[in-house]
């Protein structure tokens, strides 16, 4: 009975995990809709400002701001790498992982004074098994990142940029693409590649006539730090859309891989014990045979 | 007459859609009222309240910081980092954040315009919350 009894037992245990993946990975469905919300509501504020900025190409004004011009030799550098709290999600962190270290690496041979910053655990755990310290640590970007508290960090990298603490930003993350394509990219958020909306033409003014206030040179000074904000809030909500997503997937891996193992356990488990009724059956006829002989 | 409409939208939601009869809102240099058949119109708006009159009259009243306001046909689009009702604010809070900015070192230019922001972003929290909790008329 011994063998059917071990079986019996890991199958129990294999069904108390499924339950949980399965948990989790509705969890991690429920959240990924939440986070797809979001990013669907920072993609249309982000439409409304490129209008707003093709409108002001569009009036004859020349787009440019100290934030978009490259800077040739950069002294001062930060890493930004976007990571995972939590584990349980593939290869998600890992991902970020490979290409964050070895651009670390080369970053600090470029620049004189580079800084990484790491958000989430996974990252900063990665980063020490590296021997690497960083210099900042973030935790408490979750599943839904705020607006309020990722404008705190742009609005301190703005500030670093305008007065030469800092020449260049890159950004480590996982970009969302679609549904099935996710992957992790390092981009460069400062300076500002560009607006988008700027290659409008000018003097096509089809469109209405607006009237700028105060001027349109204004406008635009505000324009461009706001759409390196939400370049930069895009960068977590991705990340975080990308993690549930990478969650679902692994999570419904776990669960039909604990499937397959539970109907393999249960066979084996009814053939043993089919064997062990067999072999009883066997005993006590041969043991009534003999009985039967000797009388 | 024609009826606006007042759209509030932040990078997180939509703050508000529904109609609205008067709009006031805080342009980086100074108020501006906006009432329907208005030319169209993009501005930057600045630190401040954003006072929307319902058609029942009622005042709805936000705090706002940056953005911009378009407006086109009836239609006024607040694009803003932050719309908090002015109600939620909390006055306690405003002033610290007031004192915080006042008391930030800065020896350059660039820090000074910083910091000057930073004041102007404060104070304008601060008198939001206090006409909040006065009530209503200014």
């Amino acid at each position: 009975m011994a063998k059917a009894r071990a079986l019996d037992k890991r199958r129990r245990a294999i069904r108390n995990i499924r339950k949980i993946t399965r948990t989790m990975e509705l969890i991690s469905t429920a959240r990924f809709r939440r986070a797809m919300d979001r990013a669907t509501a920072a993609t249309a504020y982000t439409r409304r400002i490129t209008a707003l900025v093709s409108h002001l190409a569009r009036s004859g004004l020349e787009v440019s701001h100290p934030l978009l011009e490259p800077r040739p030799r950069p002294l001062k550098a930060i890493l930004l790498t976007l990571t995972a709290n939590r584990g349980f999600c593939g290869g998600y962190n890992a991902a970020v992982m490979r290409l964050a270290a070895p651009r670390w690496k080369a970053l600090q041979n470029e620049v004189p004074e580079a800084r990484l910053e790491v958000s989430g655990k996974r990252g900063i755990a990665a980063f020490r098994f590296r021997g690497v310290q960083a210099d900042a640590t973030y935790l408490h970007f979750e599943h839904n990142p705020v607006f309020g508290e990722v404008e705190i960090l742009a609005d301190r990298y703005l500030e670093a940029f305008e007065t030469h603490q800092l020449d260049q930003l890159e950004v480590v993350y996982t970009k969302f693409e679609n549904l099935s394509r996710q992957y992790a990219v390092v981009e460069t958020l400062l300076p500002l590649a560009g607006i988008e909306g700027a290659e409008e033409e000018a003097g096509e003014a089809e469109g209405t006539p607006y009237e700028f206030l105060p001027s349109a040179r204004s406008i635009l000074d505000e324009v461009v730090p706001t759409s390196f904000k939400m370049r930069l809030f895009k960068c977590f909500l991705d990340a975080a859309v990308s993690e549930q997503i990478a969650r679902m997937v692994a999570m419904k891996a776990a669960t039909e891989n604990a499937d397959t193992m539970i109907s393999t356990l249960t066979m084996t488990y009814n053939r043993a014990r089919q064997t062990q009724i067999t072999s009883e059956l066997l005993e006590v006829i041969s043991g009534a045979n003999a009985l039967m002989d000797e009388g | 007459m024609s009826e606006l409409r007042c759209i509030v939208v932040t990078p997180e939601r939509t703050a508000r859609d529904e109609p609205a009869s008067f709009v006031a809102l805080p342009l980086f240099d100074g108020e501006i009222g906006i009432a329907p058949g208005r030319i169209p119109l993009i501005g930057r708006l600045g630190f401040g309240e954003l006072r929307i009159t319902g058609q029942d009259g009622r005042v709805e009243r936000y705090y706002v910081e940056g953005g911009f306001v378009e407006v086109m046909g009836n239609v006024v689009s607040v694009l803003t980092g932050r719309a908090v009702p002015a109600e939620e604010l909390d006055e306690a809070v405003s002033k610290e954040l007031l004192d915080a900015a006042r008391e930030r070192v800065a020896h350059s230019p660039e820090a000074m315009a910083v910091r000057e922001r930073a004041v102007v972003q404060a104070r304008a929290q601060l008198r939001v919350a206090r006409r909040a909790r006065i009530g209503g008329t200014r």
